[in-house]
């Protein structure tokens, strides 16, 4: 445990300096150094160390919560027999993460994308002997492995158009570059070069599409599955068998952001298209990230696991990073990320707290009144709820407002789910909290628990950033001039968004009219959460529960059953195995398997004729067999063809 | 690149009889055995092996991996009528990797043997290195007539070792092996006389079995010509490697044979096919490989989603390994039909990786066995974590290295062939581009199975609640057990870390055949005509 967590401390402490130094006058740019991996005469994998702005941010991220989680492990995991293992996984994970985050190119960002999930396989599975945990593991694995196939195809598709062939003769467009660097090196190309080069040489049709639409679509497969966004994202919930701590560091706060953080990384590639061509593929980021907000929300507000709000919780507001991402607010997608990095963080560990404290109970429904014994978490959570629903001034509001707004002006429709699901998310995380914290306990004989200090410590180191960091991404001079006309603000940089700042199309003025509308909902949100859960003046959950019309209590169905898509993938999954197995047991077991033993039948009967001149002497056979070859070598000899 | 390193290596002499020796060291072994007492048969066998190792580290040590060259060559004249046949040896870089690799899972699997070892122990274990010797033997030989009889020798102990110590379906097993094996023999037999009658037609000294000569001389025969011969060579290697649709002697095989057998099998026999595929149907035949290029891609991507589908439906865990050998050996066929640098590249990484990683999986296999008594996944029923915690870890290791997962060797060749393959003339230019890429599509999809089958394989052994009938039952790995996998595991992670230890060795042999093939190809579109007629 000190080892690992003092590696993490002194990464802490590594990427503090490193901040640091990037935040010295005079530095602009990132630090690249590459060293081979695979070579070969036709191509060559790198891997190496890149730092710039953007991993500054992810790397104080990834460490900072690393290291309070894995504090907060040592509380919470003290009695399980796997203390030990749990820390060798930890670290490993943070090793991984934060070779991700240095990644020069996308071989390597592909090598810890992997690695990272194997990470996630392990902890889920992590107390084995449970059968769900074992079944939410490979789920987790083989959900993550289609992503995977997909961003692989990806990879393959741009190093077709880079380094294959034009006129039979071949090319590379990276020049000096390693292949697939995000980054020019030694003068040559950068990756947004490099695309542009390629549709130059060479235009190429898939089906219709530009071919790096199709390459942007394809690899954004990665993100889907990493991310957990629609349609693969049921991994997630089910990922909640693994411990909290987990939930919390790699199901919430760092690998989950690993896709946004790969779409913010290699930007160009889907941004070339909007350039270059009419199809973009931002589009297609954006629209699955706005059908997965708002599918999460709906799906949360039924739920009666308090990780299992947290996790739908968590897709929502992936889905959000992935719309700011694609509406081009490049910074607030990414500040975003940075903000609910530490408040998902902070009500994960709350919600371990309160199961520790309840010895394992995670029903909200036998949970209840917990804010008197546990006060701090209780006050925690409550901070976490009012940061992830929006509510100024905590970090959630900053983040969140920037997407919405570029979200309206990107697409009127996304910028008016992304308004509803704010709503929603302001109902469900109080209507958790309302249940959690406040009124009479329901748990009949267990007694709740105060959690010792490992535990409260981190949770308030949390609760800080929660409240404060969202304003890093104020600036005054954007208050000064909010803009109340509707129309979109003039573009005011603030510091996080100058500091991680790309050369795309962003969105970083404020639109009055939207952030009022948008904190409005939340409000509503809150105030019904607040008379159903907390006063019970309202009692229309229970009567949609319990609702016999197919349209109301269908809908509500619908979201208590995550709109079916387990049980709609599991049919497809069965059907597909069954399809296999008959093929596969008619085709080798049957046809194959036939004709060999077919073949031996036709043996067996020319045996009854040939038996007699079976003298049983070895040297007989192989002369035999030796002479029909010579025999038929001299008929091919003479046979020329 | 540790330049330093280089330069020392360059000034060490090279011992010229070393290869040579290294040879006939387990064919002394044999004997030795067979006039040693029993009791003394497995010390010996340890002691050669143990001797081998250091003879082939020196071997790699002395070795100059930055020419492409053959190197530690030795010729001797055997007979000169009726026609002059040579001893001939000689090792380049993906045949010096291949004998060390030979030494290693050599030494492995006899210390894997104990328990086998145990009945009649000068048989089995002077048979054990007779393989050794035959394996050795075909990696380094340079004349065909001697690459065949000792392809073809290797047959005789593996019948044996199959038939006597294997499990209930020993004899059926080891015939159907013994049978298709044969079968490619008598293939290759015939394609080699072939080729041979066909150069003397040529001129009068042209004829030879010296696979240098051989290398420049065929492709100047007439393409119709080479291309029998190249069908006798790849049938008879195919069916080595296996690919569909003669591979059902490998499941069969596998299932029957004892775990240390298995091991070599899997880790070393099927890289025989590899081995000849690159050095004979490539080295030889190259505007055949132009051509039908694109249809090894094709076989080869099949193989690789034919064997994973095939191991989604097996109940007998040591069939899975058996299956998924098949589905990685689709990636060396997939490497080798790109004819690019880095897809013949990441073929021979795929080879020398599979060879431990396969080794490793069948001798957790073995072990889980010697516990259970039943390979049948639904009578172990899950639940074995709780009393193997290590074997737990050193499978979940394995099987990661399997599905290819990134810092283990596995990972290398997946992403070295897809990568070059993609990138290659074949997929990116050649009139069968289309197709080509298509199938590397497909051949993509196969990444979502292999992790399916291999996670699927972990969870109905090892997770899940304790089987009440395994209670008490079971033990964990012994000590010798846990050295063997650690060494195991040790190599895979560090070829997966830094596959460039051994590329280095190869890399000049992978891109010197890329090299002669493109020069083929730019020769024949200058000139404007189709590469073959």
């Amino acid at each position: 445990m000190c080892l690992s967590v003092g590696a993490v401390i002194y990464g802490f402490i590594h990427s503090l300096l490193i901040f640091y130094a990037l935040n010295q006058p005079g530095i602009t740019g990132g630090v690249v150094a590459d060293m081979p991996y695979f070579v070969s005469s036709s191509l060559s994998l790198h891997v190496g160390v890149l730092v710039d702005n953007l991993a500054a941010m992810m790397l104080i991220v990834v460490t900072c919560v690393s290291l309070l989680v894995q504090i907060y492990t040592h509380g919470y995991m003290r009695e399980d027999p796997g203390y030990s293992r749990f820390y060798s996984y930890l670290s490993l994970f943070t090793g991984s993460m934060l070779g991700l985050v240095i990644s020069t190119n996308l071989f390597q960002m592909f090598f810890f994308w992997e690695l990272v999930g194997v990470c996630s396989y392990l902890l889920i599975g992590f107390w084995f002997y449970k059968d769900s945990a074992a079944a939410a593991c490979v789920k987790a694995f083989v959900i993550n492995r289609i992503g995977d196939f997909g961003f692989l195809l990806g990879i393959l598709m741009l190093l077709g158009f880079t380094v294959g062939f034009v006129n039979g003769q071949p090319q590379n467009l990276w020049g000096q570059t390693p292949l697939l660097s995000f980054y020019g090196a030694d003068g040559g190309p950068d990756l947004a070069a490099v695309l542009r080069r390629a549709y130059d040489v060479r235009a190429v049709s898939y089906w219709g599409f530009n071919g790096l639409f199709v390459m942007a679509c394809l690899m954004f497969m990665g993100p889907m599955a990493k991310s957990a966004q629609f349609p693969l994202h049921t991994w997630l919930p089910d990922a909640m068998e693994g411990p909290t701590p987990i939930s919390a560091l790699i199901h919430a706060a760092t690998m989950v952001a690993a896709g946004v953080y790969l779409v913010a990384r290699a930007y160009p590639i889907w941004v070339a298209p909007v350039e270059l061509h009419s199809q973009p593929a931002l589009f297609v980021v954006a629209a699955v990230g706005c059908v997965t907000s708002f599918m999460a929300a709906t799906i949360a507000m039924s739920q009666f696991d308090i990780k299992r709000t947290l996790a739908w919780s968590t897709v929502s507001q992936l889905g959000y990073m992935f719309v700011g991402l694609g509406a081009g607010a490049f910074t607030g997608g990414l500040f975003h990320l940075f903000n609910h990095a530490f408040f998902k963080a902070m009500l994960f560990l709350c919600s371990g707290a309160v199961i520790h404290g309840l010895h394992g109970e995670q029903d909200m429904r036998k949970m209840g009144g917990l804010k008197k014994d546990m006060k701090g978490t209780g006050l925690c959570f409550l901070i976490g709820c009012i940061a992830i629903s929006g509510f100024p001034p905590f970090s959630g509001f900053f983040s969140k407002d920037e997407i919405i707004a570029s979200a309206w002006n990107f697409n009127h429709f996304i910028g008016g789910m992304m308004i509803l699901t704010a709503g929603l998310t302001s109902f469900y995380m109080f209507r958790a909290y309302f249940m959690t914290f406040s009124g009479s306990y329901r748990g009949g004989d267990v007694k709740p628990h105060n959690s010792g200090p490992a535990m409260v410590y981190p949770l308030i180191a949390l609760s800080l950033p929660s409240m404060l960091s969202g304003f890093l991404g104020a600036n005054p001079n954007s208050f000064a001039s909010i803009n109340w006309s509707g129309e979109e603000g003039g573009v005011f940089a603030n510091p996080f968004g100058s500091f991680v700042y790309y050369l795309h199309p962003h969105f970083e003025g404020i639109n009055g009219i939207i952030m009022l509308v948008s904190v409005i909902f939340a409000a509503a949100g809150w105030l019904v959460a607040f008379m159903m859960y907390r006063e019970g003046k309202l009692s229309w959950n229970t009567a949609i529960a319990n609702s016999k019309s197919p349209l109301i209590g269908g809908a509500y169905r619908f979201s208590f059953n995550k709109w079916y898509f387990d049980e709609a993938y599991t049919a497809f999954y069965s059907f597909v195995l069954r399809l296999y197995k008959n093929v596969w047991n008619f085709v080798d077991m049957v046809i194959v398997d036939n004709i060999v033993n077919g073949t031996s039948l036709v043996t067996a009967a020319f045996g009854q004729f040939l038996k007699y001149s079976q003298t049983g002497r070895g040297q007989y056979y192989a002369l035999v067999i030796f002479g029909w070859v010579a025999v038929l070598t001299l008929a091919a000899y003479f046979i020329k063809p | 690149m540790p330049v330093s390193t280089d330069v020392i290596r360059i000034m060490t002499p090279q011992a010229p009889n070393l290869l040579t020796a290294l040879l006939f060291l387990p064919l002394a072994g044999a004997f030795i055995i067979m006039l040693s007492s029993e009791a003394a048969a497995k010390t010996v066998a340890r002691i050669t092996t143990i001797v081998m190792c250091i003879a082939a580290g020196m071997l790699a040590y002395q070795f100059n991996p930055s020419v492409p060259n053959l190197q530690f060559e030795n010729q001797v004249q055997w007979i000169t009528t009726p026609f002059p046949l040579q001893y001939y040896v000689g090792v380049d870089g993906m045949s010096l990797c291949l004998v060390v690799l030979t030494a290693v899972v050599t030494l492995l699997a006899v210390y894997a043997s104990e328990k086998v070892g145990e009945k009649r122990p000068k048989l089995y274990y002077s048979f054990l290195m007779l393989l050794t010797f035959s394996l050795v033997g075909v990696f380094c030989s340079l004349n065909l007539l001697q690459f065949f009889i000792f392809y073809e020798f290797e047959l005789v102990p593996m019948y044996f070792l199959i038939a006597i110590w294997g499990g209930p379906r020993r004899d059926y097993a080891a015939m159907k092996f013994l049978l298709y094996t044969f079968f490619g023999g008598v293939l290759m037999l015939a394609a080699l006389l072939y080729l041979y009658f066909q150069l003397a037609t040529e001129g009068p000294n042209s004829a030879t079995f010296d696979m240098i000569e051989l290398s420049r001389r065929a492709p100047m025969l007439p393409p119709a010509v080479q291309g029998i011969a190249f069908l006798g060579f790849f049938l008879a290697f195919i069916i080595k490697l296996p690919s569909f649709p003669f591979h059902t002697w490998l499941p069969d095989a596998h299932v029957e044979a004892p775990t240390p057998i298995s091991m070599i099998l899997a880790g070393l026999l099927l890289k025989m096919g590899g081995y000849g595929l690159i050095r004979i149907c490539m080295g030889f035949f190259p505007i055949i490989m132009i051509k039908y290029g694109w249809m090894v891609m094709v076989l080869g991507a099949f193989n690789i989603i034919w064997g994973a589908m095939a191991c989604l439906v097996q109940q007998d865990m040591k069939r899975i390994i058996a299956f998924s050998s098949v589905s990685h050996m689709g990636f060396i066929l997939l490497g080798i039909g790109c004819l690019a640098s880095a897809g013949i590249n990441g073929a021979i990484f795929q080879m020398l990786s599979h060879g431990i990683v396969s080794a490793a999986l069948f001798f957790l296999v073995g072990t889980v066995y010697e516990r259970t008594h039943t390979r049948q996944l639904p009578e172990i029923g899950g639940g074995l974590a709780k009393q193997m915690p290590k074997l737990f870890y050193f499978w979940m290791f394995c099987a990661m290295a399997n599905l290819g997962l990134p810092g283990l060797s596995g990972f290398v060749g997946e992403v070295a062939v897809f990568y070059g393959s993609y990138t290659s003339w074949v997929a990116q230019v050649s009139p069968d581009a289309e197709m080509a890429k298509l199938w590397i599509w497909i051949a993509a999809s196969g990444v979502i199975l292999t992790a399916g089958y291999m996670l699927w394989l972990l969870k109905r052994l090892f997770y899940g609640p304790e089987q009440p009938k395994w209670v008490g039952h079971l033990s964990d790995a012994t000590k010798m057990e846990q050295a063997l996998a650690w060494t195991m595991c040790a190599m895979i992670l560090a070829l997966g870390l830094c596959p460039n230890i051994l590329i280095r060795e190869y890399g000049q042999v992978s891109d010197r055949l890329a090299a002669t093939i493109q020069q083929r190809i730019s020769l024949s579109s200058l000139d404007a005509r189709p590469p073959v007629q």
